[in-house]
């Protein structure tokens, strides 16, 4: 396990989904590096496209979408969306782990979790079984569950929070280094999320892993990630270390995304919902930028030109208005 | 408006060859919502507020204890007798998606009830146009433009906003919104929030908020009561803001302390409180139903269910036999 975390290049990601309207593009040039050993969190509204990005990383976008330009490169495994078949399957679960959004319904109610992982197992070709059975039930051990317990169990013996733990397990049981946990936490309570949360820091730490966190609740990145990037119609619009950017959002739907969350402490009124609607796919504009509709800061150029992604220094910024300002 | 005095309820489930599992969904619960009034139900999933929501909704029965609304005792009356007065009361459910009929217009959805008051009263057919008119421009929503469409083409938000202006059909003293904006977009929700704060202020809609978001539960208002749940019992109650600054149960704490940290906008309380194990309700309780689970037990606590009452020094109720405030909530960072 003294392998060191392999890092994530993604480079001008652009997936479509054929609609009868054409293909319309679901996520459109992103670029994103996830650095060895860190946790990248991913935010964004329904539709902005996070889910399907993070299952490209998997190549595991489904008909009738298709990754349509750009590349995923994952250290000792290569570009994933150049693998294929039998390459792409062995890569799921050995190279890539993944904690699917609704891991409390995605394991098989008929089979018993242990029954579960050794099917696991055997369609990864794991020769130790016994092995396989020990480290599952140590993780699940580090975890706080009686191991021997849930793998006896069926899935509707455990609680919520159980599942998510066995979801979590069943991702990093084949030693995968680069784990994708899209929403972890949704459909749990608040004392079980930050369990899970916990978790997810410390298992990330102790097995050197890259994690990629997707979900719509900025508190959910703010308590695990180092990285956060903002996905907003298909787009990144701004990415930078956790902290700096909820201290100090410069895109204004980061802006306005921060200013919506509830607070417990402070005047209630001073938070405000964000105007207008999240776009669909079939509502994303063609040309210009994706959040004008919504934006207090637009500019003639928004209509007409899409912004490109500036960085300076570890912040990454999409916004015209961000730009003229700091170029003026 | 409504209250409720020692309310029970118990689910049997059905069992194997041993017999049933019995679930104490609410354990005596007493709860007051004025005229007009605000309050909130907080707590785990299972807990039993969105139980006791339904109850108050007339949509569950209970098992024993009282409900009265204006102060008729529900339990004077016949099933049908009761219609009238829990009609008062309307439920805003947690999925937007599926509790409006795909098949029917917004102007057909808001249809049905009008017509039905429009019967009752002896009002002309104008009026429930009108009326549709006037209950989705209570919302926020533009009627020119929302009545023809089928909920599919509206967002969640715009949904909700439906189903509130359904509510408003009846002219409801109160609404029960139920976990009403956890499936709505981050950037959405406050609207709904905002929405129903207004309703409140405007119309004088009673609200009672049943949500595991503690941060929601402020949209009540600063003069709303807050019911901390834990298992059936409430364990801490008192006015919204008190108990979220200065919580004294340690479940409280436990679920405060829980709330991401938004770091770099704020920094965690000084005191976290972290439940010992997580919740297994197989076992049995002979004290306090959070003993297990708590770090500041005492031996007391094992033996004896404390009860929701008052102490010196302490301005909400609280069922706890060691109430100590804890600085567990973040704190903006000072703008330094």
């Amino acid at each position: 396990m003294a392998q060191q975390a392999p890092g994530v290049r993604i480079d001008g990601l652009t997936v479509v989904y054929k609609t009868s309207a054409g293909e319309l593009p679901a996520v459109r040039n992103v670029s994103l590096t996830l650095e060895p050993g860190s946790i990248t969190g991913i935010v964004g509204e329904s539709g902005s496209g996070k889910s399907t990005l993070a299952l490209s990383l998997l190549n595991a976008v489904q008909p009738p979408g298709r990754i349509a330009a750009g590349s995923v490169e994952i250290d000792g495994l290569g570009d994933v969306v150049g693998l294929q078949g039998e390459e792409l399957r062995k890569a799921r679960g050995r190279h890539i782990g993944y904690v699917f959004q609704a891991a409390q319904n995605s394991l098989n109610p008929l089979k018993t979790v242990g029954k579960q992982l050794l099917d696991l197992g055997r369609s990864h070709g794991v020769d130790d079984l016994r092995g396989l059975v020990r480290d599952a039930k140590e993780l699940l051990g580090r975890m706080g569950l009686d191991g021997a317990r849930v793998l006896d169990s069926h899935q509707h013996e455990l609680s919520g929070g159980m599942r998510q733990r066995v979801g979590i397990v069943l991702a990093l049981v084949l030693n995968a280094h680069v784990v994708v946990l899209d929403e972890p936490t949704t459909a749990l309570d608040m004392i079980t999320q930050a369990n899970i949360l916990k978790i997810v820091r410390e298992v990330h730490a102790e097995r050197g892993l890259t994690t990629l966190v997707i979900t719509h609740d900025i508190g959910v990145v703010a308590e695990v990630a180092d990285r956060l990037a903002v996905m907003y119609g298909g787009r990144l619009v701004e990415q930078g270390p956790t902290r700096e950017v909820l201290g100090a959002p410069r895109h204004p739907y980061t802006k306005g995304l921060i200013k919506a969350i509830p607070r417990l402490v402070g005047d209630i009124d001073e938070a405000r919902a964000l105007p207008g609607r999240p776009p669909t796919l079939a509502t994303v504009p063609k040309e210009g930028c994706v959040f004008r509709e919504r934006c207090a800061a637009r500019l003639d150029v928004c209509d007409t030109v899409d912004p490109e992604a500036v960085a300076d220094g570890p912040r990454v910024v999409a916004c015209h208005a961000v730009t003229v300002k700091e170029h003026a | 408006m409504i209250t409720g005095t020692g309310i029970v309820k118990t689910f049997k489930q059905r069992g194997d060859v041993l017999g049933g599992r019995e679930v104490k969904a609410l354990r005596g619960v007493d709860f007051s919502i004025p005229k007009g009034g605000a309050a909130s139900f907080i707590g785990e999933s299972g807990c039993g507020k969105t139980t006791l929501g339904r109850i108050i909704a007339g949509l569950e029965t209970h098992d024993e204890g009282e409900i009265a609304i204006d102060g008729v005792p529900m339990s004077s009356l016949r099933p049908k007798q009761r219609q009238p007065h829990f009609r008062k009361i309307q439920m805003i459910h947690q999925d937007p998606y599926s509790a409006l009929n795909p098949t029917r217009t917004i102007h057909q959805t808001l249809y049905a009830p009008l017509a039905l008051r429009a019967r009752q009263t002896g009002r002309s057919k104008a009026w429930i146009d009108e009326r549709a008119a006037e209950v989705l421009s209570l919302v926020g929503l533009d009627p020119g433009s929302v009545l023809a469409r089928y909920p599919h083409q509206l967002s969640g938000g715009m949904r909700q906003r439906v189903v509130i202006a359904r509510a408003l059909t009846v002219d409801p003293e109160m609404l029960v919104a139920d976990e009403a904006v956890s499936m709505i977009d981050v950037s959405l929700r406050l609207g709904i929030l905002a929405l129903l704060k207004d309703l409140r202020e405007r119309l004088g809609v009673a609200v009672l908020f049943i949500t595991h978001d503690v941060a929601t539960s402020r949209y009540i208002g600063d003069d709303g009561e807050l019911y901390v749940i834990y298992r059936g019992q409430v364990v801490e109650r008192g006015p919204v803001d008190t108990v979220i600054a200065d919580p004294v149960h340690p479940y409280t704490q436990s679920l405060l302390s829980a709330i991401p940290v938004l770091h770099g906008l704020e920094e965690p309380g000084e005191q976290p409180v972290v439940p010992l194990e997580s919740l297994d309700e197989s076992k049995a309780d002979t004290g306090c139903l959070f003993a297990r689970r708590c770090p500041f037990r005492t031996d007391r606590c094992e033996s004896e269910l404390p009860v929701l009452g008052r102490t010196d020094g302490v301005p909400q109720e609280h069922a706890c036999f060691h109430p100590e405030r804890r600085s567990v909530i973040a704190r903006p960072v000072s703008a330094s």
